[in-house]
């Protein structure tokens, strides 16, 4: 599966390309406007990740050029301008995604997947770790085959957990996928602590094993044992 | 004390004494002038007196024309006075009261012997002289006083209405309104030359202004690429298999304090584009939808602080706003109420036509109310708060004309957004 990351920064263009690729995707990478509309246009991708702000043009043009030429690719965008209509615009032109920055790059991973997932490009409709399973069209999860009952948020964490397995997770991500961006809650942190432990409850209640670790201070990382 | 009341009490005040010393002068010069001529009818009556004994030998009698009223008695020949001007009052029964009288008392010899002869010489007419004109000066007085005060207040008026346009102007001069500093041309040099000093410094201000919000602006947005390359440094640094544990430590903390400084960036270039009136795109915004897809987002925070919300009314309300604002601004003020709680604390919500309010159980305030809105400002209790929840929601409700006011009564903190202006 093929993921064209387009940012002129190039040390950021490398983290999201390394971190892209342990997820086992082939990343191609353009940093500026004009290799970019040239690799669109002479290969197809499954995912685009492009920042509007490049050297030579604005990234809007290429979203545009790709919803005309090739419809199934999926585009997230990233930028720097923290507007909430400029938000808007992108998803107007086509966009299926926008994350201003700094994101965290687990976010961006589990938005691609989500992106790819909708555009049905893997035809994977299931995610699975180990005996954890996630359908997330039904949004429902299940562990050796037995249902588990969860809450929205729960659900989204295993959800968000699933699509970043063997990672590191930070809690300022997680509290950041579950809450939303402007958010400046201070205790969310404690909050992602007890929703992590009700999952990791849930999940062994039902007769799964413990998939959460803590990792340090770091965070946790969701692995099957 | 306005300009045009001060220039005309100082009129009045320089009036009064001119007049004052100008009155005196003149009624003394009157009194003067008049004892003079009184006193030469007198010594002319002498004359005649003299004369005329002389002539018949005899005193003339009243009737005889040449003076008001004569009286002679024998002279002590021991006291003789010889000629003596006085002033004098004599009981009138026609107008019962005292009559000024001016007298010359002299000594005249007939036959030898000496009579002492007064004669009188009514002072009414000069009494009368000094009312009238008086009487005159007074109304002269007062006609050019009202006369003064009223051409110096015209005029000063009009001469300074361009001083008063011009202040009207600066009183509603706004740097962040963008709209340059107007002054309607004075003939008055000097009030020209204040409009075009006011003028181009306020042109300087500006441009100095816009300058430095360029700058913050920029730096802001220069700033998230770096932000977003060193958090994902960072995270990426974070999968490696053997970190120690001091290690990841410190990655933590890096990742910490990035996380802040990247949330502060982001409210601050949030705050530049409200003040820079970015966000045009007005609509209907439903608040109570709003609200309640807000409250329901944040119910379980609420619930998990132990927390409890009550909604005491909740109508339909449509205001005209940007609709991203319109959800910064209830985020904010939902987030401080949550924020500013102890645990076991109660929030309520009111919507209504007029206003909105969310109440919350909390610590007293320790600043001043007023300060509340300003950025940076936050109470001890809320560790790592930015302080900048409150200055956006100031900044969104000056945009759009609504009114924020903030009480704190009964352990409890109210913030209030009035919709009507």
């Amino acid at each position: 599966m093929k993921v064209l990351v387009i940012e002129d920064e190039i040390a950021l263009k490398d983290s999201i390309v390394a971190y892209l690729k342990q997820e086992g995707y082939t990343c191609d990478a353009a940093t500026d406007y004009s290799s970019a509309l040239l690799k669109t246009a002479s290969h197809t991708y499954a995912c685009v990740v492009v920042d509007l702000t490049l050297p030579g043009g604005n990234g809007l043009n290429i979203v545009r050029s790709l919803k005309e030429n090739n419809a199934d690719t999926g585009i997230i965008i990233i930028s720097a301008k923290n507007a909430l209509d400029d938000k808007i615009t992108g998803l107007e032109v086509g966009a299926d995604d926008y994350l201003t920055k700094p994101f965290h790059l687990s976010e961006l991973n589990a938005r691609v997947k989500s992106v790819l997932r909708r555009r049905n490009f893997n035809g994977q409709k299931v995610l699975r770790v180990g005996e954890v399973e996630v359908q997330p069209d039904a949004a429902e999860a299940s562990v050796a085959g037995k249902q588990l009952t969860l809450t929205r948020k729960e659900y989204e964490l295993l959800l968000y957990f699933v699509s970043n397995r063997n990672r590191v997770l930070t809690k300022e991500s997680i509290a950041e996928y579950l809450w939303g961006d402007h958010i400046e809650m201070l205790d969310s942190l404690d909050f992602v602590y007890t929703h992590i432990k009700n999952l990791r409850r849930k999940i062994i209640e039902a007769g799964g094993q413990d998939y959460i670790q803590t990792v340090y201070g770091l965070g946790y990382k969701f692995t099957s044992p | 004390m306005r300009v045009l009341t001060k220039t005309s009490l100082y009129y009045l005040l320089v009036s009064l004494v001119v007049f004052a010393v100008g009155g005196t002068v003149f009624y003394l010069s009157l009194r003067e002038e008049i004892y003079d001529e009184v006193d030469d009818q007198l010594f002319t009556d002498k004359e005649n007196i003299i004369a005329y004994i002389q002539k018949h030998d005899r005193l003339p009698n009243v009737t005889s024309g040449i003076s008001e009223a004569i009286h002679v008695r024998e002279a002590d020949p021991e006291n003789l006075v010889m000629e003596h001007l006085s002033d004098t009052l004599i009981y009138s029964t026609y107008d019962e009261e005292d009559i000024p009288f001016r007298k010359l008392t002299f000594t005249a010899y007939r036959q030898g012997k000496p009579y002492e002869y007064t004669i009188f010489k009514s002072l009414m007419d000069f009494d009368d002289l000094t009312e009238s004109t008086v009487l005159a000066m007074i109304w002269i007085f007062l006609l050019l006083l009202i006369g003064l005060v009223f051409v110096n207040y015209y005029t000063n008026k009009y001469t300074w209405r361009h001083f008063y346009d011009t202040l009207a102007r600066i009183k509603e001069y706004r740097l962040s309104h963008h709209q340059p500093l107007t002054l309607k041309e004075s003939s008055t040099t000097e009030f020209e030359e204040l409009n075009q000093v006011l003028q181009s410094m306020t042109g300087k201000i500006h441009s100095d202004f816009l300058n430095l919000k360029e700058f913050t602006e920029n730096v802001s947005h220069e700033i998230q690429t770096p932000l977003a390359i060193v958090n994902s440094k960072i995270e990426l640094f974070m999968q490696s298999e053997n970190l120690t544990e001091e290690q990841a430590q410190m990655l933590s903390d890096m990742y910490g304090a990035l996380n802040r400084l990247a949330r502060l960036n982001k409210s601050l270039i949030l705050l530049t584009r409200i003040e820079n009136r970015e966000f045009t795109a007005e609509e209907q915004v439903p608040l109570h939808r709003l609200l309640q897809e807000q409250l329901t987002h944040l119910q379980e925070i609420i619930s998990m602080r132990g927390l409890e919300l009550e909604v005491e009314q909740m109508e339909e309300v449509y205001v005209q706003m940007n609709s991203g604002l319109t959800d910064v601004l209830l985020q904010n003020l939902l987030n401080n109420a949550i924020k500013h709680n102890h645990p076991g604390g109660s929030i309520k919500v009111l919507l209504n036509r007029q206003k909105l309010c969310i109440r919350n159980t909390g610590e007293a305030p320790q600043d001043q109310p007023e300060k509340l809105f300003g950025r940076f400002r936050t109470g001890d209790d809320a560790v790592g708060s930015l302080g900048i929840g409150l200055a956006l929601v100031k900044k969104i409700c000056d945009l759009y004309g609504l009114l924020p006011k903030y009480n704190f009564k009964d352990g409890e903190h109210s913030l209030c957004i009035y919709f009507t202006k």
